[in-house]
C-alpha cells in the first residue's frame, strides 16, 4: 500500500512537471494532468494494467490527430504536402520511417525523408533521441505506452465483444509476414533511396498529412492509404480484436521487435504454473503468443512481445509476470536470498523494486512524456472548435 | 585512351560506386539466397557467381552495343531511353522472381506430377532465377555504368568493351562479400528462409506494379 501511495506520489509530480509547468498551468493542462493521474491510480490500486493503458492509448491517438491536422493547418493551411515544405524539407519526422533510413544513410549519408535535422519537436534528431531512449528502456512496449498511431487501433480492437475471426493459429505466420514486409521495406529503401512505406503504404496518411491526388499515380497511392487504414486499423482490429497493422505492416514495431533483448524489462511465463488456458494466447493483440509459445513451454512471449499488460491481466493463475531482463543474472550471482526482507524496511525497498511497478511507472512516465505537449494542444483546438460551434449554432 | 588506363579506369569506377551496385541487387540476391532450400556457402558461391555472371553478361552486351555505334550512341541513348529499359528491367525481374515464388509455394504438389515439375525447372529453380534476374538487375543505368558506357563508345572496339566491363564488374565485386554470411545466419535462426521467401515475393509484386507497370505507363 504504502509503495502504490509514494508511486502515485511520483507521478503526481511527473505529470506536473511534463503536463502542467512545461505547458502552462490552465484549466486544459490540468484537466489532462488530473485525467492522467487518475489512470496510473486506477492502474496501480487495482492491478489492472492493459485496461487503463488502452483508455490512455486511445485518447492520446486521437488528441493527436487533432493536434497534429490542426498544426497542419496552421502552418501550411492544408493537410496535403505542399511543394514548397517538400523542397524545403519540413516534413514532420514520423518514427515509422526510422528504420528505412537508418540503413540508406549508413551506406550513402542520405537521409532519404524530407524532414527537418532539428528545431521542430518532429525534427530527425528529438525522434531519434526518443527512440533511442524508448529502446533502451520500455523497448518495444512504445507501441503499446507512448505511440500515437497504435492508440487507434487498440480503441477500434475494443468494439466488438467477441472475435469473430480468430486469428491465433496464424501468429507464427504473422510473424513471418510482418518481418517480412520491414526486410521489404528495408531492401526497397536501401535500393531506391527513397521510403517507399510513406509513398505507397501508410495508413495513417489518411489522419496526418498526404500527397494530393494530381495524377493516376497519386490517386492509386491515395486508394492504397485508404484501403490500409480501413482494412488494417479499421476493420481487422474489430473482427479480431488483435492489432493488426501494429502486427503485420508497421516497420518500426518490427524494428523494436528485433532490438527488445537491449530493454531492461520483458514479460516472463511461468511454466509451473500455467495451465496452457490459452487465454494469454487468444487476447494477445500484437499475436507474440502462439499456441506453440505454451505448449513448447518457452517461458515468455515471442519477440513481439510490446508489454501491454493483456495477458498479465487474463492469466487466471498469474503466471505471467514483468520482470527485470539481468533478474536471472543478479539472482545467480546474490544467492536465491537476495529477495528475502529481514525488516518492514527492506521489504518496502523490494515493494518498490518490483520490476511491475518499476515498469508501470517508467512506461507511463515515457507516455506522459510524449503524449503531454501533442494532447494538451489537441484538447485545446477540440474545446476550441466546440465552443464554436455553438456559438454558430446559437446565432 | 590507351586500353589499360581505360580498364583501370573502369575497375576504379567500378570499385568507387560498388556499395550502389550491391544496393540495386540486394533487393533480388538477399532474398534469393536466404530462401533457397538447403543453404550452404558452396550454394551461395553458386547463387551470387550466377547472378554475377549475368550482370556481367548484361553489361558487356551493352558495352559491345555502345562500341559498335561509337558516338553515334548518343543519339538514341539518353536518360529517358535509360530509365525505360531500367522500368522494363524492373518488370523482367519481378515476373522472374514471382514465377520462382509461386513455384516454391507449389513445390509439394510438383512433386507428385514430373512432367510438370521438369518442364518448370529451368524457368523456376533458384540456379536460373539466379542468371535472370541478375541479366536485368544490369540493365539499371546508374552514373559510373554511364561513364563506363561512354568509354566503350568512344573506344568504338568490341574488345575494349568487353575488358572495360569485365574491369568495371571486378570492381563492384568486394562489396558483395557480405553475402557470404548469409547461411550462418540462416543455421542460427531457420525462420530467416520462410522470412526471405515472403519477402521475395512482396519485391517481385513491387517491382512489377510500383517500379514496373506505373512507373511505365504513368511517368513521362
Amino acid at each position: 500500500m504504502a509503495v502504490k501511495v509514494l508511486l502515485s506520489a511520483l507521478m503526481a509530480f511527473v505529470i506536473y512537471f511534463f503536463t502542467i509547468s512545461m505547458h502552462g498551468a490552465n484549466i486544459i493542462t490540468w484537466i489532462y494532468g488530473a485525467f492522467l493521474l487518475y489512470l496510473f491510480i486506477s492502474m496501480i490500486f487495482t492491478g489492472n494494467i492493459n485496461k487503463y493503458r488502452r483508455i490512455f492509448q486511445f485518447v492520446f491517438a486521437v488528441l493527436f490527430t487533432i493536434s497534429f491536422i490542426g498544426n497542419l493547418y496552421d502552418e501550411r493551411g492544408s493537410m496535403a504536402i505542399t511543394q514548397n515544405a517538400l523542397f524545403e524539407s519540413e516534413i514532420p519526422f514520423c518514427h515509422l520511417v526510422i528504420p528505412v533510413s537508418i540503413i540508406p544513410y549508413a551506406l550513402t549519408k542520405t537521409i532519404i525523408f524530407p524532414a527537418r535535422i532539428t528545431g521542430h519537436y518532429a525534427a530527425i534528431v528529438s525522434m531519434l533521441v526518443i527512440w533511442l531512449t524508448a529502446a533502451l528502456t520500455i523497448g518495444r512496449g512504445w507501441c503499446s505506452w507512448a505511440c500515437f498511431y497504435g492508440g487507434l487501433e487498440d480503441g477500434f480492437s475494443g468494439i466488438a465483444k467477441k472475435q469473430k475471426i480468430k486469428l491465433l493459429p496464424k501468429s507464427k505466420e504473422i510473424r513471418y509476414f510482418h518481418f517480412a514486409f520491414f526486410s521489404f521495406l528495408i531492401l526497397m529503401g536501401v535500393a531506391f533511396l527513397s521510403s517507399i512505406f510513406c509513398e505507397w503504404f501508410c495508413p495513417f496518411k489518411l489522419i496526418t498529412e498526404f500527397t494530393p491526388i494530381v495524377d493516376i499515380p497519386s490517386l492509386i497511392a491515395t486508394f492504397i492509404f485508404m484501403s490500409v487504414f480501413l482494412i488494417f486499423i479499421v476493420i481487422l482490429p474489430i473482427l479480431t480484436k488483435k492489432r493488426t497493422q501494429c502486427s503485420m505492416l508497421c516497420p518500426f514495431g518490427a524494428m523494436q521487435s528485433l532490438l527488445d533483448p537491449v530493454s531492461i524489462y520483458r514479460v516472463a511465463i511461468d511454466t509451473d504454473k500455467c495451465t496452457s488456458c490459452m487465454q494469454c494466447a487468444s487476447v494477445c493483440p500484437f499475436n507474440a503468443i502462439d499456441i506453440d509459445t505454451i505448449t513448447q513451454k518457452k517461458g515468455r512471449p515471442e519477440i513481439t512481445c510490446a508489454k501491454c499488460g493483456a495477458c498479465i491481466d487474463v492469466c487466471p493463475q498469474k503466471a505471467i509476470k514483468i520482470e527485470f531482463s539481468f533478474s536471472k543474472a543478479l539472482a545467480k550471482k546474490c544467492g536465491p536470498n537476495i529477495l528475502n526482507p529481514d525488516s518492514k524496511l527492506q521489504k518496502f525497498f523490494i515493494d518498490l523494486l518490483n520490476p511491475k511497478y518499476v515498469f508501470m511507472f517508467s512506461a507511463f512516465t515515457f507516455g506522459v512524456v510524449i503524449s503531454s505537449m501533442l494532447s494538451t494542444d489537441g484538447m485545446r483546438r477540440l474545446i476550441s472548435g466546440l465552443l464554436s460551434a455553438l456559438q454558430l449554432g446559437g446565432n | 585512351m590507351s586500353l589499360w588506363s581505360g580498364a583501370i579506369q573502369s575497375l576504379l569506377l567500378g570499385f568507387s560506386t560498388g556499395t550502389y551496385c550491391a544496393m540495386y541487387c540486394a533487393p533480388v540476391l538477399i532474398p534469393l539466397v536466404t530462401g533457397t532450400d538447403n543453404i550452404s556457402l558452396k550454394k551461395t558461391g553458386i547463387l551470387t557467381s550466377l547472378f554475377l555472371s549475368g550482370r556481367m553478361i548484361t553489361y558487356i552486351i551493352l558495352g559491345i552495343i555502345c562500341a559498335g555505334a561509337g558516338l553515334l550512341v548518343s543519339s538514341f541513348f539518353d536518360p529517358v531511353f535509360a530509365r525505360r529499359l531500367s522500368v522494363i528491367a524492373y518488370i523482367f525481374c519481378g515476373a522472374i522472381l514471382l514465377n520462382n515464388s509461386f513455384q516454391k509455394m507449389k513445390k509439394k504438389n510438383e512433386a507428385q506430377c514430373r512432367g510438370l515439375k521438369k518442364i518448370s525447372v529451368f524457368t523456376s529453380n533458384d540456379y536460373s532465377t539466379a542468371v535472370l534476374s541478375g541479366l536485368a538487375v544490369g540493365l539499371h543505368i546508374c552514373p559510373p555504368y554511364w561513364a563506363t558506357l561512354f568509354l566503350c563508345s568512344q573506344s568504338g572496339s568490341a574488345l575494349y568493351a568487353v575488358i572495360y566491363f569485365i574491369c568495371f564488374f571486378a570492381g563492384t565485386l568486394p562489396f558483395f562479400i557480405p553475402v557470404f554470411a548469409l547461411p550462418f545466419a540462416v543455421k542460427k535462426l531457420p525462420a530467416l528462409k520462410k522470412i526471405a521467401q515472403i519477402t521475395q515475393l512482396l519485391i517481385a509484386v513491387y517491382f512489377i506494379i510500383f517500379a514496373g507497370i506505373i512507373p511505365l505507363f504513368f511517368y513521362k
